[in-house]
């Protein structure tokens, strides 16, 4: 199988994401204050808070669809926070993403969508080495990213056909489906009852394993995302109110953590 | 005595249009820099070539038609009066190649593909489907736009190419049916005065009007904001934008060229 291309500072990379002092305005309104986050090569980080707190934000910003005012952003040992296209095109080749409303390419079908980061990745490694991924592989693996995520089947339907459900599921087959080395969940279970949500953290979580990848996961869920993840950071207002191991985020000093995650309705939130 | 208020409103509009000029020459100049050397999506390109210029050829040859048909209504009164039956294929082929199939052919097609292109991809933008795009190393420039620039300009060269024979053909048939000329007299009519800088001339325009219409509706598009409200000003400005610079580019194009 192909490989994607590796950056040249790929031994030297420790942290797969390095945040350090940003700030963004959006319409001269404070979203991200001050805020430095630093998540290691091939670790798990759920990323929680109030709603408007800026966790969506702080993902476009990963992926360099929003540019920071002033700090530094390192992605895989890369600087993206200058904004430059032909830096952030070579940084996003090793990034998946799930977007909160899905993003599915509605003049394109399920299969066809979850196929393009795969046909993408085939005209690249063509331009560089000539190998190339047939037609019948990329329909394999499609077929099998639908089948993991329960949508067998599904591959001639029209996103508009889907439930939100489904297209969250489809959203998810897409962005792993290249095996990128970076992947960003923005709300990975909103839309799916109980089973389906734990069955695809299971599903994150295998894909994982067998190609080692940074997971960063924004959820409203967080007792699931808890379980999911190493390290549980909580936005507030757009600064890190607390980031630690997820399995102790109950017992924080902090009582505005408490009270999120405890869901009480007394308390400073 | 000019009050506060309409000069703020005077420099908030001309804030605007500058923008949007801005945005406009901005986008034109990404397009063209795709264009050397080509980097753009081909089948994207074919999808679009299908749908803006195969889908729109039965209302474009219907209106054609009757375009042709309505000039020499138009014209009957004076020719009859006047005895000048062999002017009318000149007469309406002059027109329909420089000015009347050109203008009219892009003010179609800007309704009908423009403001559609426009919906869509305003729709794309909302929902995030352009920075999935961009999410994927993929510039929704170079995939999205430039197919989109390419074959709405192609189409309606094609398109304005067709419909003025149509127009023509239209406006034989009612001339020989209301007027009771000869085919062989507006024949020779359109042949013997017609050059081939008439033809030129209007196939000139169309590329002209066809890359202002889909720069016009690429640009609306992808700059809109807001929700479904947004998408919907975004669609009145692209007709409206696509409006007036066809007629301004007409006046240019009808100054400059012989």
């Amino acid at each position: 199988m192909a490989s994607m291309s590796s950056s040249p500072t790929e031994s030297a990379i420790q942290s797969a994401i390095l945040l350090s002092k940003v700030e963004l305005h959006l319409d001269r309104v404070p979203v991200l204050q001050s805020l430095s986050l630093d998540v290691a090569e091939g670790g798990r980080l759920g990323i929680i808070g109030p709603a408007a707190g800026g966790k969506s934000v702080l993902l476009k910003v990963l992926v360099g669809l929003l540019k920071p005012d002033s700090g530094s952003v390192k992605v895989r040992g890369t600087e993206i926070s200058d904004g430059d296209e032909n830096t952030l095109m070579d940084v996003r080749e090793e990034v998946g993403m799930l977007f909160q409303n899905y993003a599915l390419f509605d003049f394109l079908t399920v299969g066809q969508n979850v196929a393009f980061p795969l046909h993408r990745q085939r005209d690249r490694i063509r331009k560089s080495s000539g190998d190339t991924l047939s037609d019948s592989e990329i329909d394999e693996r499609v077929e099998a990213r639908l089948l993991a995520v329960g949508l067998a089947g599904s591959g001639n339907k029209m996103p508009s056909e889907l439930s939100g459900g489904m297209k969250k599921r489809v959203g998810i087959a897409r962005a792993t489906i290249a095996r990128p080395k970076l992947l960003l969940y923005d709300e990975p279970t909103a839309g799916l009852d109980p089973v389906t949500t734990s069955k695809m953290y299971d599903l994150i979580a295998k894909d994982q394993k067998e190609t080692g990848c940074t997971i960063v996961a924004v959820s409203s869920d967080v007792n699931a995302l808890c379980t999911f993840a190493d390290d549980i950071a909580l936005l507030h207002l757009g600064q890190i109110r607390y980031q630690g191991k997820s399995d102790s985020i109950a017992d924080a000093d902090d009582e505005l953590v408490r009270q999120f995650v405890s869901g009480a309705d007394q308390g400073p939130l | 005595m000019i009050g506060e208020g309409f000069v703020r409103s005077i420099g908030r509009s001309t804030l605007f249009a500058f923008r949007e000029i801005g945005g406009v020459t901005l986008l034109t100049g990404k397009v063209l820099r795709s264009l050397v050397p080509p980097r753009f999506d081909g089948p994207e390109f074919w999808r679009n070539m299908y749908r803006m210029g195969n889908k729109s050829l039965p209302i474009i040859a219907l209106t054609a038609f009757f375009v042709g048909g309505i000039m020499v209504i138009q014209a009957g009164v004076f020719v009859k009066k006047l005895n000048a039956g062999q002017l009318v294929g000149w007469g309406a082929g002059y027109s329909i190649f420089r000015e009347v199939g050109p203008m009219l052919i892009a003010l179609m097609f800007s309704g009908r593909v423009g403001s559609n292109n426009t919906a869509e991809l305003a729709t794309m933008t909302v929902t995030e489907q352009l920075d999935g795009l961009r999410a994927l190393a993929i510039d929704p420039i170079t995939y999205l736009a430039v197919p989109r620039v390419l074959a709405m300009t192609l189409s309606l060269l094609v398109l304005v190419v067709l419909g003025n024979l149509i127009a023509l053909y239209g406006g034989a048939l009612f001339a020989m049916l209301l007027l009771d000329l000869e085919f062989s007299t507006l024949y020779y009519s359109l042949v013997e005065n017609i050059g081939w800088m008439d033809f030129v001339h209007g196939v000139i325009k169309a590329a002209v009007f066809g890359a202002s219409i889909a720069i016009t509706s690429c640009y609306f598009g992808i700059s809109v904001r807001g929700g479904a409200i947004g998408v919907g000003k975004a669609v009145n400005a692209a007709v409206v934008a696509a409006a007036i610079s066809i007629v301004a580019l007409d006046f240019f194009v009808t100054y400059l060229l012989p």
